[in-house]
């Protein structure tokens, strides 16, 4: 490993100074430290977050819910207003890895994580690393994209992100110009030639907070593994909607580990805005949230299976 | 007097005939209904608080004044030649004391699995081409990121498959068809043209079983300590006394100046034979450097070399008269060995002799590929074998409209059909029904009737047999203290079984002790005679009796002095608990009479006796398994698993229980999550780590309820007991891949049944 310094800091203030291109935040390292250990990245210098207490905070008020970015998952997953009225956050978060990584892990870091792609992870000079090729493209697929938005089809791994989408959530970042609001939705990006990383923050940047509007009176996440725990989403859905008089308003569907980044499955929220979700329209709904996808040679299964959990996603939100 | 005998081993179904020195005559077996105290009683293992708490000290936490670390080094290449090394950045780092390369390692000509300890000749991906070693494990592993190599690149196969097409790459230059020894293993019996002419149904299945990994919590690895001319090697595994010896033979020692030590071990299942080149470069070196070598795998490169289970692919027929009676079995069925195959393991076993049938013919192949090598696993050939066979089983039975379990206990063996002999016991029967009633069978659906709603449910079964008698040569020593304590000493090892726990049972109960009393020594060559390699389930079988008979010889030779000191006559002395009385009179404790003597030590020695001629030994059993499949997710949970096996008498129902719930985890792993995964194109291995190569995890563990069958096997041994380690893992998969088959109306024939199959099944529905 390359050697590097390890400097400690107690609040946010003292951090942004401290990034550039050569230096890392380290909060929980669940996903930093291996990735170091395997010298896919080199920081020069760690600039350790963990003690900002500053950032360690969930806060529900009239205008949604203020969470600190180093919240760990697992503080995000026992909170009860996440609970109750950010049920799909919740559940995105309890079904997130393990308990000991929850513990752990922060949901900036989760933001954060790149690709669990065993190319990108593994021996390969792969295009998300920078080289000529995908690997997996023409390799072993059967966990990768289903929505092919760049050159790499790796999947966006983390889970509290898409329900964190579903629920419209923003980002405060903090860089050397001040604060920006984003979009989780704009801030997930395919990567592109010359960014090559799932997400937009700049190296001299940090999120801060995670702001998430006034709930919708119903959501819920979905989560398929191919264990009973610990394991990254085959699919994952996330849906949120505000259900009146026994219809469906204001609907957010977001699927997950299917490409690059969450998807909103557009044509499908509006073939169900307004209506009562019959167990017919949730399962149109999941075929018209996959119309687009293409499966690569060994990932066929993920469009029956988000298909299905499209569909489920819609009758629990119904069931209430 | 020591005599000596000769008789036949049969360990996983080699059978061979071995000497045996018995000494002074075989003790009478415990009977059926004997009374004993502490054998057979639920005991927490001796060791358990150590392995616990962390003071257990495992082959990795040997520490060594001097000692310096090793780092393997990988081939990235699956089929090369290294045409340059550079080693001059890493042998530049500071820390570090020597890199061996195939240019300076000492010329050791290997069998099996290598043919040089380090070769420029490079076979798989993973492949070790390089030892690096340092001061500490971390500078070992930056030094080893520096070493610069040159492959001229060969074409590859890595699909097993692929390599049995007459164009394929030669993985061997010597084979030409990449096939173990050249050509398939052909077994038969009768007449299987006539048998299946006289079937009124036939079923015909093909079935794909992955290959897996062992995934032992300690890896391979040992730590070579030179005292002088005298070698120590710690090691992980499974034979201290073969360590021994291969060392012995290959450094050209004297038996006598080589110790192996394996104290603590965490899991071999089936990987851990001593034979491997690490052994020869740790010793080698230490000797060079005199310092003491710590050389152990870190996880990927144990997934990446030193063994799996070969996928395989099997297809079998069955032929059936209508009411069930076999008549002919054919199965043929191929076993990826790797890049080397020291032996092809008996796929065609349970189809062979799980069931009655007169008309057999089985045709089996090892192919070679260029990927990590096989080795054994936990009931190798038998786990995949059962999956083909069990599937075929359920198939017949559908046809001919009987149920699944009706048409096994049709068809249980009256013979060993493969040693022409009786079986000295065989309580299938038994298992069947207590089985059935536990998992509640008759609750068990046609095929697919259950198909409403999200959840599916289904129930299945498998059977199992396998051997596990152990037998000669097995020694163990026992003496007694001056305060009363006993220790029994061997050179055997517990692989994290309970070994040592068992066998202190089984002294004290002979002895007449408490177990609190009695300790025991393993795992060290110099601490303790000879013991059995722990493979095969044969430490129980060969090591209780070895044992119980030191444990005799110490008690006739306690009761002999008693009987001096008290001038009484020595068949009229009992030591129960501690206690010595004559008849129902209390005379002393032990402890009060060893203080007596003083210094003096009495001593006891015993072997293991030889194996009945006339029978064969088995282990047998079944298992039941009910499944819910989500078709939603096409995640299938297990719900429970009902196991009933016979290993003869029990020893400790506690230890029993991990062996039986142990082997039910792994097999499911393979029945539901655990592949390796390659990308055939480039002969990698895209999984060797724990993230993407899924172990079952607690959450995936489903209620177990294991049966205990406990019925001695008196004619096996003294002790009426059987080996435990491996028959709990052999129907589990079968059971399993049944029960889905019931619950979907299709058949998933390819293992693991992971989510993308099961959507698939259920898609083409």
């Amino acid at each position: 490993m390359q050697p590097f310094i390890h400097i400690d800091v107690a609040n946010s203030e003292e951090v942004i100074p401290l990034l550039d291109a050569r230096s890392r935040p380290l909060a929980g390292g669940t996903d930093m430290l291996p990735l170091m250990k395997e010298g896919i990245v080199a920081p020069e210098r760690l600039i350790n977050i963990k003690r900002a207490g500053d950032l360690r905070y969930i806060r529900a008020d009239e205008d949604g819910l203020h969470i600190g970015a180093l919240t760990t998952l697992d503080e995000l997953d026992r909170h009860p207003d996440v609970r109750r009225d950010y049920t799909t956050l919740a559940q995105a978060a309890a079904e997130a890895a393990s308990p000991q990584l929850r513990n752990m892990a922060t949901l900036g870091g989760n933001l954060l994580q790149q690709a669990r792609c065993w190319y990108y992870r593994g021996d390969f000079h792969c295009w998300l690393k920078g080289g000529e090729l995908c690997h997996a493209r023409d390799g072993r697929n059967e966990y990768h994209a289903i929505f092919d938005q760049s050159p790499c089809v790796a999947v966006y791994p983390s889970d509290p992100p898409a329900a964190l989408m579903a629920l419209e959530a923003n980002l405060r970042i903090v860089g050397p110009q001040g604060a920006r609001l984003v979009p989780v939705a704009e801030f997930l990006q395919p990567p592109s030639a010359e960014r090559r990383t799932l997400h937009t923050l700049a190296p001299n940047e940090l999120i801060v907070e995670v702001h998430v509007p006034k709930g919708p009176s119903g959501s819920v996440y979905l989560k398929a593994m191919d264990r009973a725990t610990w394991a990254y989403a085959l699919a994952s859905v996330a849906v949120a909607a505000n259900i009146r008089d026994g219809r469906a308003h204001n609907v957010r569907i977001v699927l997950g580990a299917v490409s690059n980044r969450p998807i909103r499955a557009l044509a499908a929220e509006e073939l169900v805005e307004g209506q009562l979700i019959t167990p017919e329209l949730a399962r149109r709904a999941g075929e018209t949230a996959l119309a687009a996808a293409r499966a690569l040679e060994h990932n066929h299964y993920k469009l029956p299976l988000t298909r299905n959990l499209v569909a489920q996603a819609l009758r629990d939100i119904m069931a209430g | 007097m020591p005599k000596v005998v000769k008789t036949t081993i049969n360990v996983e179904g080699r059978v061979s005939e071995q000497f045996a020195i018995v000494e002074g005559a075989e003790l009478p077996p415990w009977g059926e209904h004997e009374e004993l105290g502490i054998v057979g009683y639920p005991a927490p293992r001796i060791d358990g608080a150590a392995r616990v708490s962390g003071e257990a000290r495992y082959t990795y936490d040997v520490q060594l004044p001097g000692m310096v670390y090793g780092r393997l080094v990988r081939a990235k290449q699956a089929s090369a030649k290294i045409t340059r090394i550079d080693v001059r950045k890493a042998k530049a780092v500071r820390g570090v004391v020597d890199v061996m390369t195939y240019e300076n390692v000492p010329d050791i000509e290997m069998s099996g699995r290598q043919t040089r300890l380090l070769s420029d000749d490079v076979r798989f991906a993973g492949q070790t081409i390089a030892v690096v070693v340092a001061v500490d494990p971390y500078v070992a592993a930056d030094a080893a990121a520096l070493i610069e190599v040159e492959y001229a690149e060969r074409p590859l196969v890595a699909d097993p498959e692929a390599a049995l097409a007459a164009d394929a790459v030669k993985v061997q230059p010597d084979k030409p068809n990449n096939l173990l020894n050249g050509k398939p293993r052909i077994k038969e019996r009768g007449d299987v043209a006539a048998g299946f002419a006289a079937a009124d149904e036939i079923a015909a299945v093909t079935v794909r079983t992955p290959t897996a990994l062992h995934n032992a919590f300690e890896t391979h690895g040992c730590v070579a300590h030179w005292e002088g001319d005298q070698l120590t090697i710690y090691e992980s595994t499974q034979h201290t006394f073969g360590v021994r010896e291969f060392a012995a033979k290959k450094l050209e020692l004297p038996m006598s100046k080589v110790r192996a030590v394996s104290t603590f071990m965490g899991g071999g299942f089936g990987a851990k034979f001593p034979g491997s080149a690490y052994t020869l470069i740790a010793a080698t070196t230490a000797k060079r450097l005199r310092r003491p070598v710590h050389l152990m795998y870190d996880r990927e490169g144990e997934n990446l070399e030193t063994g799996n289970r070969g996928q395989t692919l099997q297809q079998v027929k069955i032929g059936a008269r209508r009411d069930g009676t076999l008549t002919a079995i054919e199965y043929s069925g191929i076993s990826e060995g790797g890049a080397a195959m020291g032996w092809l393991p008996m796929l065609e076993g349970p189809a062979s002799m799980m069931y009655r049938c007169p008309n057999f013919r089985s045709e089996t192949s090892g192919v070679l590929t260029n990927l990590g090598p096989m080795a054994a696993f936990r009931a190798p050939g038998f786990v995949e074998g059962m999956v083909g066979l069990e599937a075929a089983m359920d198939e017949l039975a559908h046809k001919l409209g009987m149920d699944p379990l009706e048409l096994r206990r049709k068809n249980i063996p009256d013979t060993d059909q493969l040693e022409e002999k009786p079986f000295s016991s065989l309580p299938l029967d038994e298992c069947y029904t207590r089985g059935a009633a536990a998992i509640g069978w008759e609750r068990r659906s046609q095929p697919g009737s259950q198909s409403d709603g999200r959840y599916r449910r289904g129930i299945g079964m498998a059977s199992q047999i396998w051997w596990g008698g152990g037998g000669p040569p097995a020694y163990a020593e026992m003496l007694l203290n001056s305060d009363g304590t006993a220790t029994v000493m061997t050179g055997t090892q517990d692989l994290g079984t309970g070994t040592r726990t068992i066998l202190a049972q089984v002294a004290a109960e002979e002895l007449g002790l408490p177990l609190e009393q009695v300790n025991v020594t393993v795992g060290d060559t110099l601490q303790g005679p000879f013991g059995p390699a722990s493979g095969g389930s044969v430490t129980t079988g060969s090591m209780t009796p070895a044992v119980r008979s030191a444990a005799n010889d110490l008690r006739n030779n306690l009761c002999d002095i008693v009987a001096q000191m008290r001038d009484i006559p020595q068949n009229e002395i009992e030591i129960r608990g501690g206690m010595i009385y004559r008849r129902d009179q209390e005379l002393a404790s032990v402890r009060e009479i060893m203080r007596k003597l003083g210094d003096v030590m009495l001593q006891g020695t015993g072997s293991r006796g030889p194996n009945p001629d006339d029978v064969s030994v088995v282990t047998s059993g079944a298992q039941f398994a009910e499944v819910e499949v989500d078709t939603v997710t096409g995640l299938v949970r297990v719900l429970k698993i009902v196991a009933a096996h016979d290993s003869g008498r029990i020893m400790n129902p506690q230890t029993f229980n991990s062996q039986i719930y142990g082997g039910i985890i792994q097999g499911m792993g393979l029945a539901l999550t655990e592949q390796r995964i390659v990308d055939t194109e480039r002969g990698a291995v895209l999984n060797p780590n724990l993230e993407f190569y899924k172990l079952p995890t607690i959450a995936d563990v489903p209620q177990i309820e294991n049966i205990l069958i406990d019925i001695p096997d008196t004619k096996a041994n003294s002790t009426g007991a059987k080996g435990a380690g491996e028959p709990g893992i052999i129907p589990t998969a079968a059971a399993i891949a049944n029960a889905v088959a019931d619950a979907l109306g299709v058949r998933v024939g390819t293992l693991p049944i992971t989510p993308p199959r099961v959507l698939e099944a259920l898609d083409a529905q």
